[in-house]
């Protein structure tokens, strides 16, 4: 039964049938009258030896390749076959054993070497032979070469390997363990190693957590000592000296190796190479003359790290070459390719390593300890220099209650003063601005929201709110288009509405309250101008003709005749007038009779009559010419115009004279 | 004539010329809706009003107020983000008549910038919550803790309901927390962080990579000595005090001789079998990782002294849930028992 959701089990180990290897199945029957030839099968139990498949690794932590503060976490592989640790017998043998065979070893930069590839019969410590020789899943390998001391120091103890893996039953539901995991159980293989950070230098670490296969060599492991309460950072070894050394390969091969002046480390316990192979003699022939090889006491010059940078930036570019796969495992183990088991003078051993990754720990403060030594407080809280502290050489801030800062101020001017400044990130709830009548106060220039405070200094926090803003919106081109565009088409808009708002007699909707409605008053007044200058004929009626051809003026006779005659002179007596004087002075000194004299007036009837007959036709005369109307039988305008005209204001004026007339003569 | 054009006329051009219209001035956005502010505007606007863009020195004038290793709570102060919107908008007003037409155009642009706020971050699978522009808080960290563990999780809730401890998988969109509207590192130490409203507690957690092994360094003890807490064995529960490290709920981590960060796993395996309650006379390797197990922390900021976790219901919020049926039928009731006794005068 699955565990319930969010669940998860722990079991101790699971343990296969039999371990892996070759069998030989041997069938015999007894008890028949006659002999029976035995029946031998043979069988292979394939499981990984010297290299992890990679489609059996879920996840590792840390992350391959991360740098955090892992320094209180212990690494950990988690592998998808749960019987995995416990497949091969360490001890060798066809028993299955509880003591698994894998162990995660986590090694510092400078304390191991990682081997390029080689034949796995050389990934094991010389003179030792792994059983069953014929089964290996890969020809070549890789190894971790560890001297004496750094194994005793970092292995774990046969009695510790049965504590560092178990077996973890999931929720399948649960996917970030199970991501294509069939049955949720997982075998997970602990370091015993805390990555510890680099207190002593204050440096990141680079480590590297190797999976390698203790088969044949439990009897190397470290046997148990007395524990410490306490630990201090130190490399079990440090051969990053190698480093500067720079042998070329020549020297390697032909057994003089150069060390140019490095110091080894030396060898803490242990036979100082007293079985070494024979390359010990050439080796120390040559370095001896340059410094002790066993009495360097400490390292002085040693930079503990100072390839931890460069290695993991050389990994995440492999990572996306095209070939990844091969290349990130590879840089992986830089850093970690110090020839240490050609120089050094212990004896070195050597362990399959199935799968490796490395990390960094740049970091010693663990997430709790910095939280909880996190100095809290609200924004505009300056915290007070603790006198033991060197004594503050600045001023300290100038920060008042309400969050204003004072800071150096350079007026436009030039003089030096101090100005208020407060950030948009205050210590209390601040007022947004209220709509004034419905309208919000909007600034146009930041001079308009610099403010005096009754001190008498400036507070220039909005003014430099509204600059910003200006020189951020003015650093984005596809801002200000957008701008410019928003404004124009507001604006055709605005100008259409207010034009049409003097044409239709209706009140057009205001812009809606919500801002999720579209304003409807604006599209229909841009849809009606539209419409109207479209079809205007239909909806305005026929265009008016922007001039009208002016009157023909019939004369009769003698323009002058007419003239004169019209305004009651007799132009006999002013052409002879003119003769003597010209016409100029002709006209001035003619008196023109006048109709309406306030003395007394004489309009008889028929002279009203007249009057009003001539008005009559005028008026008739500019109508016709003003609306020369198709004649449309049947239509309003049709029926308005043959219907008799209804009094207009010119007949109520004429009908007014007459009705004053007698009230005039009674005068 | 004029009667003409705006009755019958204003019907036909509104059913008309209403789809089409709307497609050339408002904006209409599938995600938004419909908008008088062009999106692109109207979006940077919003990121803007987060402070987005702006520069640091603007927000902390001077660092000691954000010194090393501080968290620094905030409101923010909507003038200062208003008087930065307005200084976009004021580029390329140039005439007293754009300016005008500016102030009649700035409520509503305000009006939905105050809605694009809300939805410049929108995680995955989130609800989308609208709204107008409220209470904007938040924090500043400047810390290792930004650098070493990205990803941290912030978590703001609106009420503290939940135990300190309690495993939480709400969504944002929960009533119970409040929404975070931005969550960025401004420098490799920095982290900003702004919440739509004012929390009542906040929670920080360390990023979750996995169930992980490990050992604490109990506040207190020396830099280079480590404690295990133990647990039950039969319930996998955490023994009391939570909060402290004792001799009874605790081990000291035994370490190798004069190897760094080696664990002697026998050691320590013995010192939990001596300690864990209901341990048996061997401690297995599942119990043993079960004692090594390593949740992640999470500190929480709040009052330490309201625990009662009240939760008020504004008046607006509270309905009375009755069925329709069951409501006609009442007054239908109350209408015929009036009616008759109107008739019955």
């Amino acid at each position: 039964m699955p565990p319930p959701k969010g669940h998860f089990v722990l079991h101790t180990n699971v343990m296969p049938a039999m371990p892996a290897g070759a069998y030989t199945l041997v069938t015999s029957h007894t008890g028949m009258p006659f002999s029976v030839a035995p029946e031998t099968t043979h069988m292979t139990l394939a499981a990984p030896r010297y290299q992890m498949p990679v489609e059996q690794i879920l996840s590792t932590f840390p992350p391959a390749n991360a740098e955090g503060a892992f320094s209180d976490r212990l690494p950990q592989i988690v592998l998808k076959r749960r019987t995995l640790p416990w497949e091969r017998n360490p001890a060798g043998g066809t028993a299955t054993s509880t003591t698994p065979w894998l162990a995660l070893v986590v090694v510092a930069e400078g304390e191991a070497e990682l081997s390029t590839p080689a034949p796995v019969a050389q990934c094991v410590t010389p003179g030792v032979t792994l059983p069953e020789g014929s089964d290996r899943d890969v020809e070549q390998g890789l190894y971790l070469a560890v001297t004496e001391t750094v194994k005793n120091k970092i292995f774990p103890c046969q009695q510790d390997l049965p504590l560092l893996s178990h077996v973890r039953e999931v929720d399948v539901s649960d996917t970030e363990l199970a991501g294509g995991d069939d049955d949720g159980w997982l075998a997970v293989v602990l370091a015993n190693r805390l990555p510890v950070f680099d207190t002593v230098n204050a440096k990141p670490v680079r480590y590297l957590a190797c999976l390698v296969n203790l088969e044949g060599q439990l009897g190397i492991l470290p046997p148990p000592a007395p524990p410490e309460d306490r630990f201090s950072f130190e490399l079990a070894q440090d051969w990053t000296v190698l480093a500067q050394a720079k042998p070329s390969p020549d020297p390697l091969v032909m057994g003089n190796f150069n060390l140019g002046g490095v110091v080894l480390p030396r060898a803490g316990t242990g036979p100082l190479g007293a079985d070494r192979p024979s390359f010990t003699a050439a080796r120390s022939q040559t370095v001896q003359g340059v410094t002790r090889l066993d009495g360097g006491s400490s390292m002085p010059a040693a930079s503990v790290t100072s390839l931890w940078s460069t290695a993991t930036a050389a990994v995440a570019t492999a990572a996306v070459d095209l070939d990844a796969a091969y290349l990130v495992r590879d840089t992986m183990g830089r850093g970690f390719r110090y020839p240490i088991s050609v120089v050094a003078l212990e004896p070195v051993f050597r362990f399959p390593v199935l799968a490796h990754w490395s990390f960094t720990t740049s970091g010693d403060d663990t997430f709790e300890t910095l939280m909880t030594r996190l100095d809290v407080g609200l924004l505009g809280t300056v915290v007070e220099p603790k006198p033991e502290d060197a004594p503050a050489t600045a001023e300290p801030p100038e920060v008042v209650q309400t969050g204003h800062i004072g800071l150096g101020h350079r007026t436009r001017r030039g003089d030096r003063l101090r100005a208020w400044y407060r950030a948009p990130l205050v210590p209390f709830p601040t007022e947004r601005d209220v709509p004034v009548d419905g309208k919000f106060p909007v600034a146009h220039a930041s001079d308009q929201l610099r403010r005096i405070v009754p001190g008498g200094r400036e507070d220039l926090s909005l003014a430099a709110a509204f600059e910003i803003g200006r020189l951020l919106g003015l650093s984005q081109l596809s801002v200000v288009s957008a701008l410019t565009r928003f404004r124009a088409a507001q604006f055709g808009a605005g100008r259409a509405r207010t034009t049409v708002e003097g044409i239709v007699d209706m009140q057009l909707p205001v812009l809606a309250e919500r801002p999720d409605m579209f304003d409807l008053g604006r599209f229909v007044a841009v849809a009606v101008l539209e419409d109207i200058s479209r079809n205007h004929s239909d909806i305005l009626g026929p265009r008016r003709p922007l001039v009208d051809p002016g009157r023909e003026i019939n004369v009769d006779g003698d323009l002058e005749e007419i003239i004169a005659g019209g305004l009651g002179l007799n132009p006999d007596v002013i052409r002879r007038r003119a003769g003597a004087v010209g016409i100029v002075a002709a006209l001035a000194q003619t008196a023109v009779p006048l109709a309406y004299e306030p003395g007394g007036l004489e309009l008889d009837d028929n002279a009203l009559a007249g009057l009003r007959n001539s008005l009559a036709a005028e008026v008739d005369h500019v109508v016709s010419v003003a609306r020369p109307l198709k004649q449309r039988p049947g239509t309003v305008r049709d029926a308005q115009l043959s219907a008799p005209p209804a009094p207009d204001a010119l007949d109520e004026l004429l009908a007014r004279l007459v009705e004053d007339e007698p009230e005039r003569e009674d005068e | 004539m004029v009667s003409n054009v705006t009755s019958r006329m204003m019907l036909d051009q509104v059913t008309s010329y209403l789809s089409t219209m709307i497609g050339t001035l408002a904006e209409h956005d599938p995600d938004d809706g419909d908008h008088a502010t062009p999106g692109e505007l109207r979006r940077f606007l919003g990121g803007l009003r987060l402070l987005k863009g702006v520069p640091f020195s603007y927000l902390v004038p001077d660092s000691r107020l954000l010194p090393l290793e501080s968290i620094r709570f905030f409101y923010l102060d909507r003038a200062w983000t208003d008087a930065l919107t307005q200084g976009v908008l004021s580029v390329g007003t140039i005439t007293t008549a754009d300016r005008a037409q500016l102030e009649a155009m700035y409520p509503h642009i305000r009006a939905e910038v105050d809605q694009a706020e809300r939805v410049q971050r929108r995680p995955k699978d989130e609800e989308r919550l609208e709204g107008a522009g409220g209470t904007i808080t938040g924090f500043l960290i400047r810390s290792k803790l930004v650098s070493g563990w990205p990803n941290m999780h912030v978590r703001a809730y609106s009420r503290d309901v939940l135990p300190d401890d309690a495993l939480s998988t709400v969504a944002e969109s929960h009533p119970d927390r409040m929404k975070v509207l931005r969550l960025e590192r401004l420098a490799p130490a920095v982290l900003l962080a702004l919440i739509d409203g004012v929390p009542e507690v906040i929670h920080l957690e360390e990023p979750r990579q996995g169930i992980q092994f490990g050992v604490r360094n109990a506040p207190g003890d020396p830099g280079d000595q480590r404690r295990v807490k133990v647990r039950r064995t039969d319930t996998g529960a955490a023994v009391p005090p939570v909060e402290s490290f004792t001799d009874t709920n605790s081990v000291t981590v035994p370490f190798r001789r004069n190897a760094p960060g080696v664990i002697d796993m026998v050691q320590l395996a013995g010192r939990l079998r001596d300690t864990a309650p209901g341990a048996g006379p061997a401690l297995e390797s599942n119990e043993y990782a079960l004692q090594m197990l390593r949740f992640p922390y999470r500190q929480v900021f709040g009052d330490p002294d309201e625990v009662s976790g009240t939760r008020f219901y504004d008046l607006d919020q509270f309905a009375v849930k009755l069925s329709v049926t069951a409501w006609t039928s009442t007054v239908q009731a109350h209408l015929r028992q009036a009616q008759t006794k109107s008739e019955g005068q």
